[in-house]
């Protein structure tokens, strides 16, 4: 290497990228003029890791905080601190109640509207995020963690401590966790849990034979005691979470299926009107509020035709 | 198993940059000069970037000194004049790697803190646009839209503070606070006479 640069040189080059990466979206990382820029000094792919580990450092504030998006209105007040610091009022208080020891043993009522995806951090310091038309109690107590999901899904990840057992019921079903990232989803009569990280235990209730231990990449959609256990890849897991950011991953789901997705979070449902079409696969990334511009994606791309009104977005072939 | 490149950034984002700053203050004081304090830092993140997966490391903190440590026996063993504390502060390291993790209960309070204290320093604009963009979570549309300005001028803004970012990641808060307004290369700390 002749022209020999600094590291702060490449930093600062690395943060032009992955301010372009992160606003242009993925597809800038194909970019030949990165490919190009990156070929020319090896110390630059870790310098670009870096700097999107930055940005994705400044994003799990918003996680932690467990802030919502901005309100629509307040213009320029919101510029200021007050956002971030509203937003880290309630941690600091839940830090405050896990500081001095004292655990709230009341149980605390979580839930979600339709369309709503919150991420609340509890006072034991483990995180939750809770999906679409949920409902969850969350009891911590001096020797367990209780949480009961009344409805709907949830995605946990549990601050370590072996003292206190983090046990979440949904229905019959128990999920058992030290220190790890699972999630649970009740269903009619089933109920799906998820491993990301970890190890998580499970059993149902008055089912002596149903306990067994779940690895990460394990996921098991638990409806009776001999229930198969599903592998995933880890892109998989992180797919089927994409709705903790708003989002609907679609990687060669059916149609039908995609449909099923948008309609969890969206009182507009889209109904796919031939059975040709709903089997049709389809690959994207969407917002979960957004089924019109998956209605339109599916449009382009497979030739349907769409029709909307206040309730419903049609989707037929076009014949 | 191969990680997406997703999961690997999330990875090095709560795992290891915010504890760059103290693997940084153990190497000065372990008697590195900056630049090289600089080298094996950035060697470290060549690492992470060559990895097909990061699941593997279970305490991003302790592989953090570790292959810090790595790296700079490596350097010593090609240098032709090795200094002996280096090689003795450095081994005196492996204590690290028992380190446990810290329990998670602090550390969200403590990567919260951090996060704030990062957006906190940024210049008025830049702390404006990092505000919507990473804590609301507005697109870079929206954000300009909202600050009716350009999405250049969001992009700039954005490259600009990122760089301030990066710069104070480097920095344990206390050292923050010493050299606030002397610009951000690091001052090597001599080290006691043996």
């Amino acid at each position: 290497m002749t022209s020999f640069q600094s590291a702060k040189e490449i930093d600062d080059e690395a943060a032009q990228w992955a301010v372009l990466i992160d606003g242009r979206g993925l597809g800038a990382q194909d970019d030949p003029k990165l490919q190009l820029w990156l070929a020319g000094d090896p110390r630059r792919a870790g310098a670009l890791l870096r700097a999107q580990a930055a940005i994705s450092l400044l994003d799990r504030g918003r996680a932690l905080a467990g802030v919502e998006a901005a309100p629509v209105t307040g213009g320029a007040r919101l510029f200021g601190r007050r956002g971030l610091i509203a937003g880290l009022g309630g941690v600091g208080a839940a830090a405050l109640v896990g500081g001095v020891g004292v655990w709230a043993s009341r149980p605390q009522r979580l839930d979600t509207q339709l369309g709503e995806v919150r991420r609340v951090p509890l006072a034991d310091g483990s995180l939750v995020a809770i999906n679409t038309k949920t409902a969850l109690d969350v009891t911590l107590g001096a020797r367990s963690r209780l949480v009961t999901l009344r409805r709907g899904e949830a995605w946990f990840q549990v601050a370590k401590d072996p003292q206190r057992p983090f046990v979440v019921s949904a229905g019959k079903v128990r999920v058992r966790a030290v220190g790890t990232a699972f999630s649970v989803r009740r269903g009619e009569g089933t109920v799906d849990v998820t491993v990301s990280e970890g190890v998580v235990e499970t059993w149902i209730e008055g089912q002596p034979g149903s306990r067994r231990r779940l690895a990460a990449g394990a996921g098991v959609l638990l409806a009776g005691p001999i229930s198969p256990v599903i592998v995933k890849s880890p892109a998989e897991i992180e797919r089927g979470l994409a709705w903790r950011n708003g989002e609907i991953a679609l990687d060669g789901e059916s149609l039908g299926e995609a449909a099923a997705q948008f309609n969890r979070y969206n009182s507009r449902q889209i109904l796919i009107e031939d059975p040709r079409l709903a089997q049709e696969r389809f690959v994207g990334l969407f917002r979960t509020n957004e089924p019109e511009s998956f209605a339109a994606a599916v449009a382009t791309s497979i030739g349907a035709k769409v029709s909307e009104d206040e309730r419903y977005i049609r989707l037929s072939l076009n014949e | 198993m191969k990680q997406s490149r997703a999961e690997v950034i999330a990875f090095v984002g709560g795992q290891i940059l915010p504890h760059e700053a103290d693997v940084r203050a153990w190497l000065v004081r372990t008697g590195g000069a900056a630049s090289d304090v600089d080298d094996i830092i950035q060697e470290t993140y060549c690492r992470l970037a060559g990895l097909d997966t990061v699941s593997h490391i279970r305490n991003g903190r302790a592989y953090f000194f570790r292959t810090a440590r790595n790296i700079a026996i490596e350097r010593i063993r090609r240098a032709r004049i090795v200094r002996i504390d280096c090689v003795t502060e450095i081994d005196a390291l492996n204590v690290m790697d028992d380190e446990p993790s810290p329990e998670r209960i602090v550390a969200g309070r403590r990567e919260l803190r951090q996060v704030q204290r990062l957006i906190e320093g940024l210049p008025q604009r830049c702390r404006q646009i990092f505000t919507l963009r990473r804590i609301h979570g507005l697109s870079q549309r929206e954000v300009a839209a909202r600050l009716g300005v350009s999405e250049n001028v969001v992009e700039t803004q954005s490259i600009r503070g990122l760089r301030l970012v990066l710069r104070a990641l480097t920095q344990t808060p206390s050292q923050a606070c010493r050299s606030a307004d002397q610009g951000h290369d690091l001052v090597p700390v001599r080290k006691r006479d043996r």
